[in-house]
């Protein structure tokens, strides 16, 4: 059939030497019909590339949804998030309260130190930014894995209870930090986009929901290994976090008895912060650089001039004499004349130098779940529980019972106990001096720009440009 | 199913191009077997230009019809014709002649230059070409003779400041750094203004494949892919920029078009041209700033008016304020002189072979160039270009080939980080950079010394290869069949090396726990195909041609940028097997197909009415499904009215003509796959699992962005063309702009694509004037000069107010806006900058105190040139001026007594109560007070001055030395670059006001060129 076409075709032009005005349009005619049938739109489409998958892939499978949470736990690792990372909360709200003397020239960290802080501070920004980027992960997760097919009951209510706790967990760290924020709860771009906040008591009661929904799911979930992926434990320690904040004394005793009568203290004080420890809930597994814990490469001073971050007088006259946390997590250097010498934390004793995985990045550990009791004990004037509860502690760092016998002085000597056992841990020490509304009395006397808007930090003033849904800023920026 | 038809459609074309080639054999075939007529017979003659010197390679042709010669090279022909035939005699840079043939056996024909008669110049348009005196569109040209004069690596060097409309900057004065363009304006709120590049006819990308992880503190990660061509090898730059020119063009053409075309070789005996030049350059313009003695006198008021004055005397606290008590108070240091006061050397050398016969002409060339910086160490760059070009015609001239290849390597060896903000800021009692035994000196851990990255090694090697084939066939005698076959790749290798040796010795790191490399290997490849017909008719007056095409287009890009960390030595740190880790940063491939089919109707009457019509319908994979395809097209119209009766007797005005256009064209520029929602592979894991990062947001509804635009111009020539006038008035509106809307944190994502309903409307008045002052003999004298008075306005935004640029965009002014505070000066009884509170709320906040609006769109533009030649030499000196707003000083550094250097004028300070300086109190930055207002003042309108310059962009001296025969020309020329600029700017340097990247360096080049 072509042949002949094409024959044809031949003939007519060898026979017309002279070609009449009309068979070039002809030809034109032609010459269009054929490229315009080709246009059909193939061509245009296009595979997508081989580093990215659509994120319907995703959900098809329990190997990538688990690559997707990986994503999630490797953020909260590194650097820009809050929990951890080279300007986390554990270094930054330290030098922020009245644990940690800054050193360094970075503006952002000088402002938090000098309390100057602005709405442009780039830390506050990026933990803003890294925050609600985290949040939307578990959104899409919480959703992709509700819609999916191809996931088993189990794989689901894995997937969906280890993403609502992260949820809860970064949703309850923001609104400790800003105050009112909006709680996120879908990935609908144009929602979030012009979302308003929402006051810190109904934060609270979504990230309670949150959790509550977390333990549920997570019942019965093995997660096996080296506690380096949160289970239905990690979330009951921060629901009893939570209710203690919330002021929930009966509900956070009950949830930290729960885990009391899962998990033993380390006996050992030296080993608390070893990736074995038996108190450990959940901790952060190092990737390859560094092999062990930011946080020892961050405190652990190896020269002076130099150094970073060293702890405060005001946190080292805290400690009573004879307390082995003092020897066993707090390390000293001196410059070469020996004319000065500064103390850090030394929890964490695995520097970059070792090229062993020694120490995880704990998150939650047992510890202060015993104090949370004992202060939700306090509160329920149960006196001696609460002696009990804080006394384990005492003991286990070489101290006497507490001589305290009333809720008034147990509650101040449990607060002074976080502050020796908490120190350099997720800024622990700030959350209490806030919560406890001790934090003007105690911190003006050291940061002397200290004023009573400090409690919260701006709102970062670009988000407030592009959503005018957030105003007005906190006060006091 | 649909798949079959494709191939059924795809196989029905190549039988179409089957045919196409037989019907050519049977064409050429036929062709031959004319009998020679009776009634012809031979003319000779010599074709000379008005003094008298032999041309060669004119081609002698019977109008209307294709037999035709050429001369020779003592300017002689031979040819066969009718009596009845008229003979045409063209050569570029002539006017055309015609002589009628009569009985004459003889016809010696002397040719006029023609340096006036616009009717000789044809422009390129990219498919089409037209005479410059009968297009419709607005087209820009610069050709070699003038791209020869500056001494410029890019090619967008060149154009600066030529071309009305065509705003140029130079990014960095680096070697192998990139050029900012904006042709008539930025029409996108967020868009790129890249115009389309199209190089000898294929599109060529000028998106940098840099990576900012190898690249990010050289070049700001922009490593210009127009570097590969090599200016010396352009014949002419065409910058089309209406809707007339660009609308063929379709949705590509929003930001106007540069079409480059390269040199061919000429007819005749083979030519070698040797090009060898010497380039010097330097820093054009240092700051002034603080000695030691103010620099310290300011650190310790510092200090002192913080409050912190007592801690000074207590050596405990030495190590805070090393500048102040640990470091030599006497020692003095011009960092601006150490770090970029050096001399940038360049030598280029280009070798040229060319020639041919009247059917196959030829060009060779080689070029090699070597640009070293103006930092300490041995930094260089290096280029070497291969350019070929081969042109074929058939005796018939039916039958054209043409195959041009250009193939350039760079290597560019840089330190990892611009010295230029530690140039300005280092303080001028910091230590020596090297102790006496010729290490690094780290002062006891005091500072960060900036020659340590000179032990980090950047480097990049970039390899171009364009190839580009035209076959074209005379189907009929008016019907052209033509396909163009373009391929380009684009591939570059850079590493980025952190070696431990270049950290701090007290760190204690190692080449094991510490060195790193960083690599980025991209490739990008391309290919396009463009069939097309073209058909030309003549009757009596009318003339028309018709132009339909098609064009296919796919383009793969691939980047693969690792890291590896932890070497047992840091001489293995090349090796990335010898890594301890090994992190993959990025590992991506994107596709883009793009097809369009576009066509042109040109129709004139008597050479007075002219109508164009162009369009173009576009298909690309860059936007979601059923949003792929979009129409563009434009209408052009010209009257020639100088042609109309009552002129032809004006001795005044010689040349008239009034054109206008209207049309819309598009923009696709955004980047691949936008509309899906994706998960990346970043190449970390998280307890052994691979990591899956979300990275984008569903959104498959955005589709073109639209621009829509209109130009009237007029177009007069006086004198008999002496004075040439062309001005023109432009309003380009751009609208469903498809920008990444900018989404708050809470969405998890920074932006999102899409189309907004917002318009941009760019106007502007462009003059562009040539006068031929004096045109004797022995001296000529011409000058040129155009402006370009540019207005950028938001026309249309719906619901500015609850959108996302709130508090970035005012309806009515430019989009180029930056909103500050108004700065009220100091405070006297503080001493602390003081600003406007707009909201009267006490405090001063942002955004609601931002509401001082400025403007750094330039006001006008332009440039003034003139070249003068008298006998053999020709001095030639271009004026470029622009009038303008930037930041300044005050941008980077407001407040003394901070530690780092600062401008001597910030000595100008406030000292006690009732002073009134222009600059607050000093600070050591232990202020709570100072920080805030530190900061402000660099976001207020204070940091904001004028930046209006006039430079002396190019000067250039030539001297052709008298030949000894006409087989050798030799040219002598000197050549300087930016030699001299007035401005009262308070800054680096007015053209790039930035003070983190080394400004553009004045330059100056001494050449010989011999051709023989």
């Amino acid at each position: 059939m072509k042949q002949i076409q094409k024959k044809i075709f031949l003939k007519k032009y060898r026979i017309n030497d002279l070609i009449c005005r009309c068979q070039i349009l002809k030809l034109l005619t032609l010459f269009s019909l054929i490229i315009g049938l080709t246009s059909c739109s193939d061509f245009v489409e296009v595979e997508p590339p081989k580093n990215l998958l659509i994120s319907e892939t995703v959900f098809s499978d329990p190997a990538t949804v688990e690559s997707a949470l990986a994503n999630i736990f490797y953020k909260i690792r590194e650097q820009g998030s809050m929990v951890s990372g080279r300007s986390g909360m554990t270094t930054l709200m330290g030098i922020y309260s009245d644990e940690l003397d800054y050193y360094g020239f970075d503006t952002n960290s000088n402002e938090l130190f000098h309390h100057n802080v602005t709405a442009s501070n780039a830390v506050l920004l990026s933990w803003w930014n890294n925050a609600y980027n985290l949040i939307y992960a578990t959104n899409d997760i919480i959703g992709g894995v509700e819609n999916s097919n191809a996931l088993n009951a189990e794989n689901k209510a894995r997937y969906k209870g280890q993403a609502l706790f992260v949820r809860a967990y970064i949703h309850s760290l923001l609104t400790n930090l800003y105050g009112d924020i909006p709680y996120i709860t879908s990935t609908n771009y144009s929602e979030n986009n012009s979302v308003a906040r929402l006051p810190v008591a109904e934060v609270y009661e979504h990230v309670i929901s949150d959790l509550t929904s977390a333990v549920d799911l997570l019942e019965n979930i093995n997660v096996t290994g080296e506690r380096v992926l949160p289970s239905q434990d990690t979330a009951l320690a921060l629901l009893s976090r939570i209710y203690l904040y919330v002021q929930n004394w009966e509900m956070a005793e009950s949830t930290a008895t729960q885990l009391i009568g899962k998990h033993s203290l380390e006996p050992n004080i030296s080993k608390v912060f070893l990736k074995e420890s038996s108190e450990t809930l959940w901790q952060l597994k190092p990737g390859d650089s560094p092999k062990n814990t930011h946080e020892a490469n961050q405190f652990i001073i190896q020269a002076i001039p130099g150094q970073q971050f060293a702890l405060t007088d005001s946190l080292l006259d805290a400690f009573e004499p004879g307390d082995l946390r003092l020897n066993n997590w707090i390390g000293t250097a001196s410059n070469i004349d020996g004319t000065v010498t500064l103390y850090f934390p030394y929890k964490y004793k695995a520097y970059i130098t070792e090229s062993q995985s020694l120490e995880y990045s704990i998150v939650f550990r047992l510890a202060e779940q015993y104090l949370i009791r004992a202060e939700a004990r306090a509160h329920l004037e149960n006196i001696s529980g609460a002696q009990n509860d804080l006394n384990r502690i005492r003991n286990r760092a070489g101290l006497s019972n507490t001589m305290a016998n009333s809720m008034n002085d147990l509650l101040e000597a449990i607060i002074q106990e976080r502050r020796v056992e908490l120190f350099a841990e997720h800024g622990q020490r700030w959350f209490d001096l806030k919560r406890t509304g001790n934090a003007g009395s105690i911190l003006s006397l050291v940061k002397p720009n200290w004023q009573e808007t400090d409690v919260l930090f701006p709102i970062p003033e670009s988000e407030l440009e592009i959503n005018p849904n957030l105003l007005p800023q906190n006060l006091g920026y | 199913m649909k798949n079959t038809q494709t191939i059924r459609y795809r196989s029905l074309i190549f039988l179409l191009l089957l045919l196409y080639g037989f019907t050519a054999i049977a064409q050429t075939k036929a062709n031959t077997k004319i009998p020679n007529d009776e009634d012809q017979h031979r003319i000779e003659g010599v074709v000379t230009d008005s003094q008298g010197v032999p041309i060669e390679g004119v081609h002698v042709l019977i109008k209307n019809s294709r037999s035709g010669t050429f001369t020779n090279r003592d300017g002689t022909y031979m040819i066969s014709a009718h009596p009845t035939d008229v003979l045409t005699f063209s050569y570029i840079g002539f006017q055309v002649e015609e002589r009628r043939v009569g009985d004459l056996s003889s016809i010696d024909v002397q040719l006029k230059e023609a340096v006036t008669d616009l009717g000789a110049v044809t422009v390129n348009a990219g498919y089409y070409t037209v005479s410059e005196k009968e297009r419709t569109g607005n087209i820009s040209r610069i050709t070699a003779k003038d791209i020869e004069l500056q001494p410029v690596n890019n090619p967008l060097g060149a154009i600066q400041g030529y071309m009305p409309g065509v705003n140029i900057v130079q990014s960095t004065g680096l070697p192998g750094g990139g050029y900012n363009i904006q042709i008539r304006g930025k029409n996108f709120i967020n868009g790129s203004t890249e115009p389309l590049y199209i190089i000898d006819g294929v599109p060529f990308s000028s998106q940098s494949l840099g990576s900012y992880d190898v690249s990010g503190q050289i070049l700001a990660g922009n490593i210009s892919p127009l570097n590969a061509i090599n200016p010396g090898d352009i014949k002419s730059i065409e910058v089309l920029k209406d809707a007339d020119a660009t609308a063929i063009y379709g949705s590509r053409g929003a930001n106007g078009v540069v079409l480059i075309t390269t040199k061919k070789g000429k007819i005749g005996r083979t030519r070698i041209n040797v090009n060898i030049s010497n380039t010097i350059g330097r820093v054009s313009n240092f700051l002034e700033l603080m000695n030691t003695e103010q620099y310290l006198e300011v650190r310790r008021e510092g200090v002192i008016n913080d409050g912190f004055g007592p801690f000074l005397d207590d050596s405990a606290y030495d190590f805070f304020w090393p500048d102040i008590k640990s470091w030599d108070n006497n020692r003095y240091t011009d960092w601006q002189k150490e770090l970029i006061g050096g001399t940038a050397y360049r030598n280029n050398a280009q070798l040229a072979v060319s020639g041919g016969s009247s059917q196959t002409q030829f060009l060779i060339s080689g070029a090699y160039q070597k640009e070293t910086t103006v930092f300490p160490g041995d930094a260089n760059y290096k280029k070497a270009t291969v350019h070929n070009k081969l042109n074929h015609q058939s005796a018939d001239n039916r039958f054209k080939i043409n195959l041009s290849t250009i193939y350039t390597d760079e290597k560019n060896q840089l330190p990892r980080t611009d010295f230029t903000f530690s140039a300005y800021t280092l303080e001028p009692n910091a230590p020596k950079l090297y102790d006496d035994e010729g290490n690094i000196n780290w002062e006891n851990n005091t500072w960060d010394n900036p020659i340590a990255s000179l032990e980090e090694d950047y480097q990049v090697e970039i390899n171009s290869l364009i190839v580009n084939a035209g076959i074209s066939y005379m189907l009929f005698p008016n019907l052209e069949f033509k396909t163009s076959l373009g391929y380009n790749t684009y591939s570059l290798e850079s590493y980025k090396t952190l070696p431990s040796s270049a950290r701090n010795p007290q760190l204690g790191f190692t080449p094991k726990n510490n060195s790193s490399i960083t690599t980025n290997n991209s490739k990008r490849q391309s290919w396009i195909a463009e069939p097309q017909l073209n058909w030309n008719k003549e009757w009596n007056k009318t003339k028309i041609n018709i132009l339909m095409g098609a064009t296919f287009q796919r383009e793969t890009t691939q980047q693969f940028v690792q890291k590896g960390t932890g070497f047992p030595n840091n001489n293995l740190i090349f090796n990335l097997s010898a890594a301890e880790i090994l992190e993959v940063l990025q590992d991506a491939d994107s596709e883009y197909s793009y097809q369009a089919f576009f066509g042109r109707f040109n129709f004139s009457w008597d050479s007075k009415y002219i109508l164009n019509l162009t369009g173009r319908r576009d298909g690309s994979s860059r936007f979601g499904p059923g949003k792929q395809f979009g129409n563009f097209g434009a209408v052009g119209l010209a009257w020639l009215f100088s042609k109309e009766a009552i002129f032809s007797g004006s001795s005044i005005l010689s040349f008239g003509k009034l054109r206008a256009s209207y049309g819309t064209t598009g923009s696709d520029n955004i980047g691949d796959y936008k509309f899906l929602d994706t998960y990346n592979i970043t190449g970390f894991d998280y307890d052994g699992i691979t990591i899956l990062e979300p990275t984008g947001i569903f959104n498959p509804l955005f589709g073109w962005e639209e621009n829509q635009k209109f130009e009237v111009a007029l177009e007069l020539g006086f004198f008999n063309d002496r004075l040439f006038l062309n001005t023109s008035w432009y309003r380009n509106r751009s609208s469903n702009q498809l920008i990444g809307i900018p989404l708050t944190a809470t969405t998890g994502f920074s932006e999102l694509t899409g189309n907004f309903d917002a318009t941009v409307e760019n106007t502007g008045f462009e003059v562009d004037l040539q006068v031929i002052n004096l045109q004797t003999k022995n001296f000529n004298w011409t000058t040129t000069f155009n402006i370009t008075v540019p207005r950028n306005k938001l026309i249309k935004f719906d619901d500015l107010e609850t959108s996302t640029y709130a508090n970035r965009l005012i309806i009515g002014e430019p989009i180029t806006i930056v909103k500050l505070y108004n700065a009220l000066g100091i405070d006297p009884d503080t001493g602390i900058y003081q600003f406007e509170d707009y909201n009267a709320d006490g405090n001063i906040r942002s955004p609601e105190d931002k509401q001082w609006v400025e403007d750094f769109t330039p006001k006008f533009y332009g440039g003034l040139r003139n070249t003068l030649s008298y006998k053999n030499l020709t001095l030639d000196f271009f004026f470029q001026f622009k009038k303008q707003k930037a930041f300044n000083n005050l941008r980077w550094r407001t407040t003394p007594g901070l530690r780092g250097n600062r401008p001597v004028s910030l000595l100008d300070r406030w000292q006690q109560q009732g002073d009134t300086n222009p600059y607050q109190r000093a600070s050591g930055g232990l202020s709570p007070s100072v920080g805030p207002s530190d900061f402000n003042q660099s976001e207020s309108n204070a940091a904001v001055s004028d930046a209006s310059f006039i430079r002396l962009r190019n000067i250039s001296l030539n001297y052709q030395v008298p030949s000894i025969n006409n087989n050798l020309e030799v040219n002598v020329y000197l050549q300087g670059q930016n030699l001299l600029t007035f401005t009262d700017y308070e800054g680096p340097d007015p053209e790039q006001p930035s003070s983190i990247v080394l400004p553009p360096l004045k330059n100056i080049t001494l050449g010989l060129q011999v051709v023989f």
